[in-house]
């Protein structure tokens, strides 16, 4: 099923464009029921999953290393399964009529798509790898989707933000999967399945440690970043720049619940350890409450969403470190449904009015009243107000913190000041733009223009409405009748998160109402104090100015800064990298080539013996150095061009003289004919060559020559050391001995270059013959440019 | 004889396309050569699979007294390699006009830079390396400056001071190795340097060498050149640049230092990881601030650089320091092999982006990111090329760079080197973060208002979009078939490792020829004097 | 006589290395010229020195008489002085092409970026 799944989404995406080039007005339709069938089949199977059965298939992907092709379909991942064929579809749909004409359209949907089947993939993997690659691919398809206004600035930030954020989380992830599947491994390669790493007992041994702890912190560093934990949460309110199907899928159920799946599926195996639980512990509660006071003071529909949507998964990350299965499994449902209709309901409203404020939209129930029930449905699901399932997940969740003991109370404390937060948030964007007086349409807002779809707002068609009532419905049908379908769900997933069943216990609305507990009374308190502060709400946005102000959501204001840094750093770098200049360039190389080369030598610590070193040596030599070394030395005080050449010159003729005096007449001829050719060569090109000049100042130049004096001295050193004392026979002694009888040849240097190594000569032909070739074209190309200016 | 074809075919053609008259022969030969090449490297690569590495003791010489060309797992990948990458650009530069100014020695040299390509892979002898690395080298040159622009020249010329120093450190790596235990073969230098007992002195001997290459590679503080001369090249010259030279000095550097230099490999290992690190860090924070495309790959070049090197050194320093026997052969076959998938996949790809800047230059006439906007929708050919290029080099699963980053990452954390395997990650987020910065900026926002319409492709644009659009469907397969990939990248790691069985076969494998046997005759006369 | 060729390495290796980092772009290459006499001197002694014995076979002989000079090394410096001249003639014209396309000899002014 799961790849049945994959398949159907991956050609969809690759049908999509044409399927929308061929039926613009159905296409949408067209996409979205295969979906909906695969969805059908996922709860299909929702039984046998609740029963404990697992569909799993897996095929062999790089055996080398161990990676496999492995899908599963336990409780968690069917959750997220039908949630994505449920959800998805319905953006689909709805952007089918909201984009409708878009000339990127169908390209929107395949991406739409793909996003989809990588999501999918991304839950009922079961190899860390494939689980990882699929990961990657939600962040760089929801990159695409929050850039699909790609021609605003703002879409453009959104989405490179989003991006990096995740994939830098991506990145931790992966090393924190690595060292998870090697501590698992034990020595004998690493532990790519999922399921094999949830069984492995090696991760609890102490031995592991060094390994896990390290490999917790990555791990939930990559969480962290997908689902928007402070303080990495500040892309997600950006990312509101994506158009409302792509919120209401990404945004709400799916790609920032990737991080809170992964810390689930990984909850049997890492759980109960102390470092994990108090990581999502404490960022869970930080994120829970801090994103719930910045969603209290918002008024801009889609953004007070995104917040709400940070502190839920705030809630449950504190649930998952808490260990509680149950509460976390419904939330994680409860959220699914109320957000995902929310945002379609924002995105209606928003596309109709063409007002983004909440705080500028009232009494719409009567021209759009489908929309107003989906809407008021889903917000009070987020309020948590009895009978709809949002109510039984908060009455999980606290239960589950007050069974939780000592610091249990804190985090009571933050849950119920949060949902007081949470009710504000709900009732200003689900409830308040529907009731009261009706919208003034005679005088247009400064936001709303008169185009010629603006005969007011109204219900959508069914496209745009089918999602919003769907999930609303299913929030208010769990509710009341969990055993249809909410009850078996959240079973199976909490088993999947503790690792083995978990006790049955009530989950309907009234059952959990009913015999009424101290959970149940705070729950109805933070609904009676939130909607007292919604009424107070222009207070309470003046009272917490200062408090907003100091603690500013930071990170997104730094972003731009730490990008402009990043890219001083470069410049600033490349600069370094490319000397900056030859001169720089060569001086660098220099110096890194004396100390590299001296840290091996010191090391080595050679010695040479002076003594034998200085042996044979006659007036003769001392005579044809004396004229190589002042040579040399004249060389860079010479002034003139010609001058220099013949300094180098007679450097050339005494190197001959050296080669003469010890035994390679070849050599010395050949150096004789080459420094001759040179010498006419300069001479030639000298009129055209620069004036030497001296630059450099008095310091540079004494710089320099302490550089290039080491240099020296360091090659000479090692000559002296290294060459000549072979105690091993050269391999020339073979070639001495065959010259003559088997090569025929009496000079052994001439067999040496036409037989013995007649390779690297037929090498020197083609280097002498590519040089010519490329002096030739210069040559050539500059006569011809110079005739033509 | 099987071995010496990629190397001789490419220099009888550059010959052939010297000599021939026409105006237009050149460029025949050229393409023809270049075509026919992939299948001369795929037959050397099948023998070499199905029946061992190849040696050939060239004239009949046995080493280490001759010169042995050694065709391995590895060669034999880079020779494909290489071949492709000719292939790829040359037939990329044949939908370029004609220039009959510069047409004869351009496809001369290239070919030369062909065969001395693989000539430097095949290299069982270091003075023979060093005759392929100058071949290479003054082919390049005349190639960099060819055109005779402005920042061409001053680019040149930095290449050309930076590239002789390396050649003199080489010339002084082996003046030193010879006296030192008196041979110049690497598998002999190996074996002999044992003989020496004296690790320390070993690891002096091979650092000339191996600053020499890594002048080459462009390996930090060595990368001066690279920034200076690669951005002003042509189209299809600076892809065959970005895709092969400083590829042979990484290659040059693992080749020695896992058959030759092997005393230590602690100590040069952790100098490799070292520099893998900085070269990694500093090459991706560069790339980042440029607003070129060509430079913003040519700083790359050298980040993704530090990659292969980091796979080398792991590999190394696994050598020394994991104690049981077994999981050391593993992992550092696993760390090398890393290294060599590295190889295999940026070739490719870098190559491949090099050509998409082309594409860009042509249709807008600029690679400078202001001045472009709106590709996605004006070439959405170009942009999925580009993307596909852009994403395996940034190393997004499961295109081809994310196996090879897994690979090294996982080698890293296995053995502990938690610094550079931090790096590696790090520069894998810069990465994407450039190459995204492209897309975005080049690709999705608008054109800017004064930028010139777009220019028709005009004739020509059907065989460089093929050209690129092979590599692309290339590096596709290397990523969603990883399986074959990384089988050619461990046998080629296993291969390098298993150091005895290397020196063995080119060492014990050669001919026996008994001193006074008379040998078939020699056309040459070696009495005659030379030149 | 090793410890005087070994003082002429140094000196040659030092003088091309200052010359390497002068500014005057004809200095550069003037540099490069000694660097490549320096290490041809290198690979020289780093055989065992033989005077004015050079490894040639008398007529009828299978082999030079011991001791001579090590051929090997002469047949690796030929090589590398041929190559090196191919080498310094190209550089030779693109330096004299460079001074006169851009009109600088300066070369900081030659390799900083400046739009041309």
């Amino acid at each position: 099923m799961a790849l049945l799944a994959l398949a159907v989404l991956v050609v969809l995406a690759v049908a999509a464009p044409f399927v929308q080039r061929a039926a613009p007005r159905r296409a949408g339709a067209i996409l979205a029921a295969p979906i909906l069938l695969l969805a059908a089949g996922f709860l299909a199977e929702l039984p046998a999953v609740a029963g404990g059965t697992f569909a799993s298939s897996s095929w062999p992907w790089i055996p080398d290393l161990g990676i496999a092709f492995a899908l599963r379909v336990d409780g968690l991942a069917l959750l997220f399964a039908i949630l994505v064929c449920t959800v998805g579809p319905f953006s689909i749909l709805h952007a089918g009529e909201s984009l409708a004409g878009h000339p990127r359209l169908g390209r929107f949907q395949s991406t739409l798509l793909c996003f989809m089947a990588a999501m999918l993939g991304l839950v009922v993997a079961d190899d860390l790898i494939l689980l990882f690659a699929f990961w990657e691919l939600t962040s760089f398809t929801s990159f695409l989707l929050i850039g699909f206004d790609r021609e605003r600035a703002d879409a453009r930030r959104a989405a490179l933000q989003a991006l990096l954020v995740t994939g830098g989380g991506g990145l931790a992830l992966l090393a924190g999967l690595l060292l998870l599947a090697i501590a698992a491994g034990t020595g004998s390669g690493p532990v790519f399945s999922v399921q094999g790493l949830l069984e492995s007992e090696a991760l609890r041994e102490p031995a592991a440690w060094p390994l896990v702890g390290p490999a917790i912190v990555l791990v939930l560093a990559g969480c962290f970043a997908k689902s928007a934990m402070v303080p990495l949460h500040f892309w997600l309110p950006n990312a509101m720049e994506a158009p409302t199907p792509v919120s209401a899928l990404l945004h709400s159920s799916t790609m920032v619940k990737a991080g809170v799946y992964l810390a689930a599926r990984l909850s049997p195996a890492l759980g109960g350890i102390a470092l994990w639980d108090n990581l999502l512990l404490g960022f869970g509660a930080v994120t829970m409450l801090g994103a719930a006071f910045a969603a209290s003071r918002h008024s801009q529909l889609k953004k007070i969403l995104a917040y709400t949507t940070v502190s839920s998964l705030g809630l449950l990350m504190l649930l998952l470190g808490l260990g509680a299965a149950k509460a976390a499994a419904a939330y994680l449902l409860a959220h699914a449904l109320f957000k995902g209709c929310l945002f379609y309901c924002a995105g209606i409203l928003t596309e109709e009015t063409h007002v983004k404020y909440a705080e500028k939209l009232s009494g719409l129930a009567r021209l759009m009243p489908m929309t107003a029930v989906a809407a008021i449905l889903g917000a009070l699901s987020m309020a948590g107000a009895f009978p709809l399932f949002g109510f039984s997940g908060k009455e999980l969740a606290l239960k589950a913190e007050l069974a939780a003991g000592s610091f249990g109370l804190p985090l009571v404390i933050a849950t119920v000041v949060t949902a007081i937060f949470t009710v504000l948030a709900a009732v200003l964007a689900g409830i308040k733009p529907f009731v009261g007086a009706p919208p003034r349409l005679d005088e247009p807002s400064a936001e709303s223009h008169a185009d010629d779809r603006a005969a007011g707002p109204r219900d959508p068609a069914w496209p745009r409405l089918l999602g919003p009532l769907v999930l609303a419905g299913a929030g208010l049908v769990a509710g009341l009748a969990p055993g249809l379908f909410a009850k078996p769900m959240v079973m199976s997933t909490a088993a999947s998160i503790a690792g083995s069943a978990v006790p049955e216990s009530p989950l309907s609305a009234l059952g959990l109402l009913w015999p009424p507990t101290l959970a149940t009374a705070l729950s109805i308190a933070a609904l009676v104090l939130g909607i007292v502060l919604f009424a107070l709400r222009g207070a309470w946005r003046r009272a917490t100015d200062p408090i907003a102000a100091a603690s500013a959501f930071g990170p997104d204001r730094r972003w731009n800064a730490a990008l402009d840094g990043l890219m001083a750093t470069g410049r600033l770098v490349a600069t370094l990298l490319r000397g900056p200049t030859l001169t720089g360039a060569v001086r660098g190389a220099l110096i890194a080539i004396v100390a590299i080369i001296g840290l091996a030598a010191w090391r080595a610590g050679p010695r040479p013996d002076l003594k034998e070193a200085a042996e044979g040596t006659t007036l003769l030599d001392g005579a044809v150095v004396a004229v190589l070394v002042i040579s040399a030395i004249a060389a860079p005080m010479v002034g003139s061009r010609m001058g220099t050449i013949a300094v180098l010159g007679g450097a050339g003729a005494a190197l001959a003289a050296v080669f003469l005096l010890y035994g390679a007449p070849d050599l010395s001829m050949t150096t004789i004919a080459v420094e001759t050719l040179v010498v006419v060569i300069a001479s030639l090109v000298a009129a055209q060559l620069p004036r030497i000049k001296t630059i450099s100042g008095a310091a540079a130049r004494i710089r320099d020559l302490g550089i290039a004096a080491s240099f020296g001295l360091l090659v000479g050193w090692l000559a002296l050391s290294v060459a000549g004392r072979s105690e091993l026979k050269p391999v020339s002694d073979e070639h001495v001995l065959r010259s003559v009888p088997e090569a025929y040849g009496r000079n052994v240097v001439n067999v040496i270059l036409v037989d013995f190594r007649a390779l690297d000569t037929l090498g020197e032909i083609f280097v002498l013959g590519a040089a010519a070739v490329g002096v030739t074209a210069m040559l050539g190309t500059a006569r011809r440019r110079g005739a033509t200016p | 004889m099987t071995a010496m074809l990629p190397i001789l075919v490419p220099l009888l053609a550059a010959a052939l396309a010297l000599a021939l008259p026409g105006d237009r022969a050149p460029r025949l030969v050229l393409l023809a050569t270049a075509l026919f090449l992939p299948l001369v490297a795929l037959l050397v690569m099948v023998r070499v699979h199905e029946s061992g590495a190849i040696v050939v003791h060239v004239g009949g010489w046995a080493a280490p007294f001759g010169i042995a060309i050694v065709a391995d797992r590895f060669a034999s990948i880079m020779v494909m390699l290489a071949a492709i990458v000719g292939a790829a650009t040359v037939l990329f530069s044949s939908g370029e006009a004609p220039d009959p100014r510069t047409d004869r020695a351009r496809s001369t040299l290239i070919l030369a830079l062909l065969a001395a390509a693989a000539g430097a892979f095949l290299a069982g002898d270091l003075f023979n390396l060093y005759v392929w690395f100058e071949l290479l080298l003054v082919s390049s040159f005349g190639l960099a400056v060819l055109e005779g622009r402005g920042n061409q020249l001053a680019g040149g010329i930095v290449y050309v001071v930076l590239s002789l120093l390396s050649s003199t450190l080489f010339l002084v790596g082996a003046g030193l190795c010879y006296g030192a235990v008196g041979t110049l073969n690497l598998a002999d230098l190996g074996v002999r340097l044992a003989e020496l007992g004296n690790p320390r002195l070993a690891t002096v001997l091979a650092s000339p060498l191996l600053i020499a290459f890594a002048i080459k590679a462009a390996v930090v503080p060595f990368v001066a050149w690279l920034p200076a001369a690669y951005p002003p090249l042509s189209s299809a010259i600076g892809a065959l640049f970005a895709g092969l030279l400083t590829k042979v000095g990484v290659y040059a550097i693992i080749r020695t230092s896992t058959i030759a230099f092997v005393q230590e490999p602690e100590v040069i290992g952790f100098a490799i990881l070292t520099a893998a690190g900085a070269t990694m860090a500093l090459g991706v924070l560069a790339a980042v601030s440029q607003a070129e495309i060509r430079r913003i790959l040519s700083f790359h070049i050298a980040s993704q650089i530090g990659y292969m090197l980091m796979g080398t050194g792991l590999a190394l320093v696994i050598v020394a320091t994991t104690p049981s026997e077994s999981v050391r052969a593993e992992l550092a076959t696993i760390a090398l092999g890393g290294a060599i998938l590295y190889i295999l996949h940026h070739i490719i790809v870098k190559t491949n982006l090099f050509l998409v800047a082309g594409l860009i230059e042509r249709r807008r006439g600029t690679t400078e990111l202001k001045a472009l906007g709106g590709l996605a929708q004006s070439d959405p050919a170009i942009a999925a090329i580009f993307l596909i290029s852009a994403l395996s080099l940034a190393g997004l699963p499961v295109f081809s760079g994310f196996w090879a980053k897994l690979v090294l990452v996982r080698a890293g954390l296995d053995a502990g080197a938690w610094i550079v395997t931090g790096i590696a990650l790090a520069t894998g987020l810069l990465t994407l973060l450039s190459m995204m910065k492209i897309w975005v900026e080049a690709f999705w926002r608008e054109p800017v208002a004064a930028a010139p319409p777009p220019r028709e492709p005009g004739p020509g644009w059907r065989p460089m979009l093929a050209a690129s659009g092979a590599l692309a469907a290339i590096a596709l397969a290397i990523g969603l078939g990883a399986r074959p990939a990384w089988w050619l990248a461990r046998g080629a790691a296993e291969d390098m490792l298993a150091r005895d069985a290397a020196a063995a076969r080119v060492l014990e494998g050669g001919p026996e020829t008994p001193t006074g046997e008379r040998r078939e005759p020699r056309a040459p006369d070696p009495e005659e004097p030379r030149r | 006589m090793t410890l005087l060729l070994a003082c002429s390495i140094a000196i040659l290796f030092a003088i091309g290395g200052y010359l390497l980092m002068r500014r005057s772009i004809v200095r550069v290459v003037f540099g490069l010229v000694l660097l490549s006499h320096g290490a041809n001197l290198l690979i020289f002694t780093s055989a065992n020195l033989v005077p004015l014995r050079p490894p040639i076979a008398r007529a009828g002989a299978p082999a030079p008489e011991p001791p001579f000079a090590d051929p090997l090394p002469s047949a690796l410096i030929l090589t590398a002085i041929v190559i090196g001249f191919g080498v310094l003639s190209f550089t030779l014209v693109l330096v004299r092409r460079a001074a006169r396309e851009l009109r600088v000899d300066d070369v900081e002014e030659l390799c900083s970026e400046r739009p041309r």
